[in-house]
């Protein structure tokens, strides 16, 4: 049996007074792809370092790879710090080769492999330029592909996606699902739900250090429960309409017009059985639509508007840092 | 091990492929070369000037003039005394039959006799003729006499300069001195015969009894070489400390500043971080004094080899600094020293962004390294000074000045209790910057928090120490 690349047990982290990570348990099984989502000091920076041992936990226990952390195991993880920085005087393959070679590759593997790297991400022509020189963006790909260049079994990624264009982030996304095919289990975390609807297995939601929600995708949207809008004619008493067949509606408190209804929509059923339902009982329906949640709403229903609030403000900041 | 020679590896040859590296290491033979050229320089380039003397006759201008050769006379004596002294070939004959020394005052024809006359002369809007053409009088003597008695003024307007005033001062007293023995039927004569015949104060050195029958007593190079290479040692570990911290602190400032340190520790342990970096920096000044020593070596080789006789000076130097006695100390206090010092400046980097809020904590750590130098200065006149002998016990000025008690031949039991202090207080100061350095790299803890841990320290409701920071 395969130890987990990372278990978290009751984990609580204080800085004074302050509880920036509050009882959390977390298992990272092999081969899948996690997305640890939440506003900015929601606690997944924190956790992340303390995953990795960089900072020790007051409370509760950390395994990696089936123990403490220690050099050994962190040799088989990639961690992408959320704060990038490199040596600005290094050239980009020696930077590469330099943190691979930390990592346990020989210096001609790591030189080899830098080359490789550098080459596949369309750096090539950069591989002996000094980082001062490079771009913001160019010199978050070689922080990146610093961190791959050992084949990690467990990356751990902490905010990948901020700072980059849309157009890197999709070239990161394509490389997280590489490394993903190739066999390694990626822990990554963001403020961005977009990306973590495309790619990953399974949340983990954290607020305000606590961890509001741990599940798949499906498992998160039917937390929520999907729904429909349907709209009727001549002040037609949906509810009471539906209310026999096992839906429940109320008018929809966002539409101006008070035509339109939302119905919940109970485990099992979709929103087709509910307009189905509707027509089977005479509403005179002048409009309908499916409502597909997502995982912000997720997020919202879970933690509350409050934390709702952070991750736009969070969302905004890295966009005009990017 | 590996990790720490990684970080070592990087480090290292990120230093010695620096612009700063190669100033460093050029500095000291360059600043050294050029001392020499501007001593030589500053001697060449006193101009010459004139001077006059107004008198009946010629008696004050022909004492100053003698009060000049005898200078020049007394200087030459002094320089073939040291020559001897330092084992320096001194050919006697050939030094006394060289050309006299160029003098820089020289005596020409009064232009005037009052000084309401003479003052565009002094004042350089008149010149005077002499032997190296027409120039400013830069003093003028104008003999009186008074109820007072007979007095030389002396006039001139740059009051800086005083070689001809004090020549005339001597002069003047030899004068006197002359005319009071001719007053007694003597001549100047009978007091060099006095000199001359005085007991001699013959330098020797005390020795153990077996010592003696092998080198004797006298007062030789060999003697006085363990000294100056002891404040040689001292001095050069000084500079290096003080000018290699700075790479310490600079390193650590730019992991800090471009967020490296997560990066590292998900690699290497943080011990081996440290004692990559220290080591680095160490490597650094070991390159450093291992050229420079070997530009000696060859610098003193070559010397030899165009002036045998050379070797005579040279040798007693290299044989004290050959001397286990004096070395061991050395390079133990040079190791100790800079492990306490570079650790406390790497604790320093950890909580600083930029260069500027590091300027803070510099201040005081270089007003402190300045102390020692002080002590260094002291040494230099009295090497068995009480003050480096009491100052060598404080354990951040040991490793300066443990080296300079050795040739004293301090014993055993105090050299032993001094690098015992030192090792207790450089390990102190490795677990209290590893505390501060995690605190700073780790936990993100400025140096606005250093005041904090100092008043939780005294139990003053400051913030927690590092430690508990953490």
């Amino acid at each position: 049996m395969t130890q987990s690349p990372l278990t978290l047990s009751h984990v609580t982290k204080r800085f004074g007074p302050f509880t920036a990570v509050n009882d959390l348990s977390l298992d990272v099984p092999e081969g899948q792809i996690i997305g640890f989502l939440g506003p900015n000091g929601a606690g997944k920076s924190t956790s992340l370092r303390m995953a990795l041992g960089v900072m020790p936990q007051d409370e509760g226990e950390v395994a990696l790879f089936g123990a403490a952390p220690d050099i050994e195991a962190l040799k088989r993880v990639g961690f992408l710090p959320e704060e990038r920085g490199l040596y600005k005087k290094m050239t980009a393959r020696s930077t590469i080769t330099h943190f691979a070679r930390l990592k346990g590759m020989s210096g001609s593997d790591a030189k080899d492999r830098a080359s490789e790297l550098l080459e596949s991400a369309g750096l090539g022509e950069f591989a002996n330029a000094r980082i001062s020189k490079l771009s913001k963006g160019m010199a978050q790909k070689v922080q990146i592909l610093s961190t791959l260049a050992h084949r990690p079994d467990f990356l751990i990624l902490d905010e990948p996606f901020s700072g980059l264009d849309p157009v890197n982030q999709q070239g990161l996304e394509d490389m997280i699902r590489e490394e993903h095919a190739r066999g390694a289990t990626i822990l990554f975390s963001t403020h961005v739900m977009e990306h973590a609807e495309r790619l990953c297995d399974r949340i983990v939601m954290m607020a305000r250090g606590r961890k509001v929600f741990d599940g798949t995708l499906p498992e998160a949207f039917s937390a929520l429960g999907n729904g429909a809008r349907i709209a009727v004619s001549g002040g037609y008493d949906l509810a009471a309409a539906l209310s026999p067949k096992g839906f429940d509606a109320v008018r929809d408190p966002q539409m101006e017009s008070d035509e339109w209804w939302r119905v919940a929509l109970p485990n099992g059923r979709d929103a087709q059985d509910a307009l189905r339902a509707a027509i089977e009982a005479g509403a005179p329906i002048a409009g309908f639509a499916p409502e597909e949640a997502r995982l912000r709403d997720v997020f919202v229903s879970l933690a509350g508007e409050a934390d709702a609030a952070a991750l736009n403000d969070s969302r905004t900041k890295s966009a005009e840092a990017s | 091990m590996r990790n720490i020679y990684l970080i070592f590896r990087r480090d290292y040859l990120g230093y010695v492929s620096a612009w700063g590296f190669w100033l460093g290491l050029l500095a000291l033979p360059i600043l050294a070369g050029l001392g020499m050229v501007f001593a030589a320089v500053a001697s060449n380039a006193t101009p010459t000037r004139y001077y006059a003397v107004v008198e009946q006759g010629a008696v004050y201008a022909d004492a100053i003039e003698d009060e000049f050769r005898r200078a020049i006379e007394s200087q030459r004596k002094e320089e073939m005394r040291i020559a001897e002294s330092m084992n320096l070939p001194v050919d006697r004959e050939q030094m006394e039959g060289a050309p006299q020394r160029e003098k820089k005052f020289l005596l020409v024809d009064t232009p005037a006799n009052g000084i309401d006359e003479l003052r565009p002369y002094l004042l350089g809007e008149k010149l005077v003729d002499g032997p190296l053409g027409p120039r400013p009088l830069f003093a003028v003597f104008i003999a009186t006499e008074t109820e007072e008695g007979r007095a030389l003024e002396y006039w001139s307007e740059d009051v800086n300069v005083s070689t001809l005033r004090d020549i005339a001062v001597e002069a003047a007293f030899r004068l006197r001195q002359n005319e009071a023995l001719a007053e007694q039927g003597l001549t100047d004569d009978f007091v060099q015969g006095i000199r001359d015949t005085a007991p001699r104060v013959l330098e020797k050195r005390i020795r153990s009894v077996t010592e003696q029958a092998s080198t004797g007593n006298a007062v030789t190079m060999s003697d006085k070489a363990p000294t100056f290479v002891a404040i040689g040692l001292a001095y050069v570990l000084w500079l290096m400390i003080f000018s290699v911290i700075q790479y310490l602190l600079m390193g650590t400032i730019e992991e800090r500043g471009n967020k490296i340190f997560d990066t590292l520790l998900t690699s290497v342990k943080l011990p081996q971080l440290l004692a990559g970096k220290l080591l680095a920096v160490f490597a650094v000044t070991a390159t450093m004094a291992g050229t420079w020593s070997l530009t000696s070596i060859v610098g003193s080789a070559f010397l030899v080899n165009a002036v045998p006789e050379m070797e005579g000076m040279i040798a007693p130097f290299i044989a004290a600094f050959a001397d286990p006695k004096l070395m061991v100390p050395a390079l133990i206090s040079f190791v100790l020293g800079y492990l306490m010092y570079g650790v406390i400046f790497m604790a320093m980097g950890s909580l600083c962004d930029t260069i500027q809020e590091a300027q803070t904590l510099l201040s005081p750590m270089m007003i402190l390294l300045m102390l020692p130098m002080l002590a260094i200065i002291v040494a230099f006149n009295d090497p068995s000074s009480p003050l480096i002998d009491g100052a060598s016990w404080v354990p951040i000025f040991t490793p300066f000045l443990l080296i300079l008690r050795m040739p004293q031949d301090p014993p055993l039991w105090e050299v032993l209790s001094k690098m015992a202090l030192m090792s207790v207080t450089t390990f102190i100061a490795m677990w209290l910057a590893t505390k501060v350095y995690r605190a700073g790299a780790v936990n993100g803890a400025g140096i606005g928090d250093v005041g904090g841990w100092v008043k939780g320290l005294f139990g003053r409701g400051g913030k927690t120490a590092p430690a508990e920071a953490e």
